[in-house]
């Protein structure tokens, strides 16, 4: 079983600049449709290594990028993967 | 003078030609990117919504707005302009506008005060086209809102002194509405420096880019009802259209080919410098200017003083005769395109005393020649003499 972290953005304008001013930083990502099991919403989501998630919401925000919500998907082959949402700034709490 | 030549003296209506990069590429981006921006996810999709990102992104550098949110797509000026307006204004304000405003402003105007839901007063115009200051310091009400103002004429070329304007109106609190049709992309307007609050650009005419383009700036501190409400490709699940910006303001299918022109007709603008576009149509225009000016039989309309600050744009009329009959001639003897008439702007027409006959508009653009412009003038003095025989 694996995981793997997402964000979610109001519209579809903050998802590319995110990835517009993600690109001169080192994290790996990639933008996504948002799974079902998050959000109906059609969008596009950023899928990224769940340790770095914290990092790069803060980079986000100090960006001024307005950001939706944050998810821990425990994905299993195409099975409905498991949803747990990240609430807080810090790993720990969210464990 | 009788070969028939194909000269371009219409860029205040669109301008010809464009850039060749601003040919191709609506064509690339509906035959290899061609997703719908917003939507779906896919490869295609994504491509189709960096793009449209990346066109938001060269307004905002190009007009110095911070934010790129904050600048939203149109499909022209007009369309940007009834957005400001019917998403501003709300019932019992009052609004200023100047005399050289465009149809794009009055008749938006003329129905929210048929309706019932505002009033307005127009701030009169010089002959040459300046808005009366002192009229305006009188005009305020305490439910004044808005003050509209035409950044640059379409009929005579004269530029609003936008900064006193802009001071006068946030003196008492009142936003700014700025309509920069015949602006963008040939005069450096940048919203922070100026303070304006709403900017409205065509994306066709100084701009470079195709027809059905355009947008609106819109300040931080300003919340627009939305004109139009649907699909957006995010919040699917709401029945209520996003309040998040721009795609508070947007809803429907992007013009993705058409941004992808505008975007390129941009990228030219910053490549050759705007500054160096300013000059070299001040130089035109005050070719054309300087040497219609002592020919007998022709008015000129508009600044008149030496290196006034205008536009590419003169107006003129030539003594007892009819101005369509005199653009008929210059296209069907000379092959000169032009505009002749109102120009959409009846109330600017009368401020400088040729309603409602209208005028000959010559607009020359970034491409046209000097010597197009001597052709233009030997044509005319030929029309002047012919008309007094």
């Amino acid at each position: 079983m694996a995981s793997s972290c997402y964000i979610t953005f109001p519209t579809i304008f903050y998802a590319i600049r995110a990835e517009s001013i993600l690109k001169n930083q080192t994290f790996s990502f990639k933008m996504v449709p948002v799974p079902r099991s998050i959000s109906s919403s059609c969008g596009t989501a950023l899928r990224c290594e769940c340790s770095d998630i914290y990092q790069i919401k803060k980079y986000l925000l100090e960006n001024n990028l307005e950001l939706e919500g944050f998810y821990r998907l425990e994905e299993e082959g195409l099975k409905t993967p498991a949803v747990k949402v990240l609430n807080s700034d810090h790993p720990e709490v969210d464990e | 003078m009788s070969n028939k030549l194909n000269l371009y003296f219409d860029n205040a209506a669109t301008s010809w030609p464009k850039p060749e990069a601003v040919y191709r590429a609506p064509e690339i981006q509906m035959r290899e990117a061609s997703g719908n921006p917003g939507r779906s996810g896919h490869t295609r999709t994504l491509e189709s919504d960096r793009l449209v990102y990346r066109a938001r992104e060269a307004v905002a550098n190009l007009f110095n707005v911070e934010d790129p949110s904050r600048v939203i797509f149109a499909y022209n000026a007009t369309d940007a302009l009834n957005i400001a307006l019917k998403g501003f204004l709300e019932k019992g304000d009052h609004v200023l506008f100047t005399a050289m405003e465009h149809n794009s402003v009055l008749r938006p105007l003329g129905r929210l005060r048929q309706e019932g839901t505002i009033d307005s007063d127009m701030i009169p115009c010089s002959e040459e086209g300046y808005p009366d200051l002192d009229f305006l310091e009188e005009a305020y009400r305490s439910n004044t809102r808005l003050l509209v103002v035409n950044h640059a004429s379409n009929v005579t070329g004269t530029i609003a002194p936008l900064e006193k304007l802009i001071a006068s109106a946030h003196k008492r609190g009142v936003k700014v509405l700025v309509d920069a049709a015949q602006t963008a992309g040939v005069i450096p307007i940048d919203v922070q420096k100026t303070g304006l609050d709403m900017l409205a650009f065509t994306g066709h005419k100084g701009l470079l880019g195709p027809t059905g383009t355009g947008g609106l700036y819109v300040r931080r501190d300003i919340d627009l009802k939305p004109l139009r409400e649907g699909g957006t490709g995010s919040q699917s699940e709401s029945d209520l259209h996003p309040t998040s910006m721009p795609e508070r303001l947007e809803a429907g299918t992007m013009n993705s080919a058409g941004l992808a022109g505008l975007l390129e007709g941009i990228n030219y603008i910053l490549d050759h410098g705007i500054e160096n576009i300013r000059q070299a149509e001040d130089n035109l225009r005050n070719h054309l200017w300087n040497s219609l000016l002592n020919l007998n039989g022709i008015t000129l309309y508009g600044p008149k003083a030496a290196h006034s600050e205008t536009v590419a744009v003169v107006s003129l009329t030539v003594d007892g005769t009819d101005c369509g009959e005199i653009g008929y001639i210059l296209e069907s003897n000379y092959g000169i395109l032009c505009r002749t008439g109102l120009h959409c702007a009846p109330l600017a027409h009368q401020a400088i005393g040729t309603f409602p006959e209208g005028t000959v508009r010559l607009s020359p653009g970034y491409f046209s020649g000097m010597k197009e412009i001597d052709y233009v003038v030997s044509a005319l003095q030929e029309i002047v003499k012919l008309s007094t025989v």
